[in-house]
């Protein structure tokens, strides 16, 4: 049966992680993933916390109010997005006062709260939603040979009680759908560590110092690369692998890739339509078929 | 509409600082009561080893009633927001939740906001997105755009002004 999203593109994916987005809409519609591009979405608000909490709960809102306009679920790729409007939800549903609220506001633009909508993430959907046995039956090219680390990013694990698309301390989802794509995925100790961009904006720096030392680590393990699956996560690892070296004086070399684009390699797409000439680590180290 | 309306403590805002501060009462009334100081927040703190954030420290402060004085310290600032104190304490207290109320406090009250914040804001106000489309380079130095990738257009607010219209109603809303 064919499973019918929202695409909810957020800011930094449509904006600079094209790979992600490429690489999204070439695999998923091979699964029957239909993807609904929807007119009007914004910023999720997640970004905006530090500043005024309010303000993240009425842009999630009103998202999830375009979303219900067009009696949609949501696929949201980003895993801050994916939290803000989780969270959002949770607050809307538990809070009849708080939804009063946020809904007097949303006038202004026509639009009101009212019912629940499904909102999944990239390892949900995958997981969950499709299935590894489904995965596993479009393979046509095995990742055989390729061992490699996973990062599943801080805000798609916790926290737990908002129901997030994987376990908060021990996420194994990424590591079944990679075996079911022929590869090998490899622990590490590292492995829930933050990859620092929340600090981005007022704190880059560090920010950056977080990075590096979470990819000198996978460097110094013998790791062949990592694997991520959220925008900001990838901006850091891949985007500003040459400038978080610098930070820990390494020189860094670790191929980093989209869990999708991974997806697309085993699934025989090109190197082009997942968008690997835009990942600016060594991509080609991994010696995938696509990507030679 | 400007970002001083939505980010200092302006007149029409005193309900919003009130609301603020209730939260705050809150937490530092019920939910830091139940922390002992066991400091497993601290020990997974991805903000601890590297910028010396102690949330355990954070929390004991709020309880002791020093909130002037966490709202204008530049430490609240050093979060990473990765959730790890909020989901492994065993009182349940949410360290991450208290740094963004003081977060907003400290914003309120009319601090200055570090870093990009701001721009983002303005950028959010503008075209409901924190950046517009960004031309990137491929790894062999070839500049690309969104639309030569033959992506759809993007998705953002079409009437500006119903959207920040609404956004109004925040930084004007009485409670």
């Amino acid at each position: 049966m064919k499973k019918k999203y929202a695409l909810f593109p957020g800011c930094l994916m449509p904006t600079e992680q094209y790979a992600y987005e490429l690489s999204i809409r070439e695999t998923l519609p091979l699964l029957d993933v239909e993807l609904v591009d929807v007119e009007g979405f914004s910023c999720c608000g997640e970004p905006m916390k530090s500043v005024n909490q309010l303000l993240t709960l009425y842009l999630s809102a009103r998202n999830l109010a375009i979303a219900q306009k067009h009696h949609l679920d949501l696929f949201v790729p980003c895993a801050m997005c994916h939290l803000a409007l989780t969270e959002c939800q949770h607050i809307l549903e538990k809070n009849p006062a708080m939804k009063d609220r946020i809904n007097d506001m949303l006038v202004a633009e026509d639009l009101a709260y009212t019912e629940k909508r499904h909102i999944v993430h990239t390892v949900d959907l995958l997981h969950d939603e499709i299935g590894v046995q489904k995965i596993k039956e479009h393979v046509k090219k095995p990742l055989q040979g390729v061992k490699i680390a996973v990062h599943y990013g801080c805000h798609i694990l916790r926290p737990r009680e908002l129901g997030r698309p994987d376990d908060s301390e021990n996420p194994q989802k990424i590591e079944a759908i990679l075996k079911a794509l022929g590869a090998e995925p490899v622990n590490y100790p590292q492995k829930l560590d933050c990859c620092g961009a929340p600090l981005l904006a007022n704190l880059p720096e560090s920010a950056l110092t977080k990075t590096g030392q979470k990819l000198q680590a996978i460097q110094e393990q013998g790791i062949q690369g990592l694997v991520d699956v959220c925008p900001w996560c990838h901006k850091m690892f891949d985007s500003r692998q040459t400038k978080a070296g610098e930070t820990v004086a390494a020189k860094l070399d670790v191929p980093v890739v989209y869990l999708t684009q991974l997806l697309g390699v085993a699934f025989g797409l090109s190197a082009e339509k997942l968008g690997l000439d835009l990942n600016l680590s060594p991509v080609e180290k991994l010696q995938l078929e696509a990507a030679k | 509409m400007s970002i001083i309306d939505l980010t200092s403590m302006g007149e029409p805002q005193s309900e919003q600082r009130k609301e603020l501060n209730d939260r705050l009462t809150k937490l530092q009334d019920e939910i830091s009561d139940y922390c002992f100081q066991c400091a497993r927040c601290t020990s997974g703190c991805e903000a601890h080893k590297l910028l010396e954030l102690e949330p355990h420290k954070i929390v004991a402060l709020l309880k002791r009633g020093l909130i002037n004085e966490l709202v204008n310290a530049d430490v609240i600032w050093t979060c990473m927001t990765c959730l790890k104190c909020r989901e492994r304490c065993p009182q349940r207290v949410a360290p991450v939740e208290i740094l963004f109320a003081l977060k907003n406090i400290a914003v309120a009250n009319g601090k200055q906001i570090p870093g990009k914040y701001t721009a983002m804001l303005q950028s959010i106000l503008s075209i409901g997105l924190i950046q517009d489309i960004q031309q990137t380079t491929t790894r062999t130095n070839k500049t690309v755009k969104r639309e030569e990738l033959g992506l759809p257009p993007l998705s953002k607010p079409t009437d500006v002004a119903k959207f920040q219209a609404g956004i109004m109603k925040i930084a004007m809303e009485k409670v």
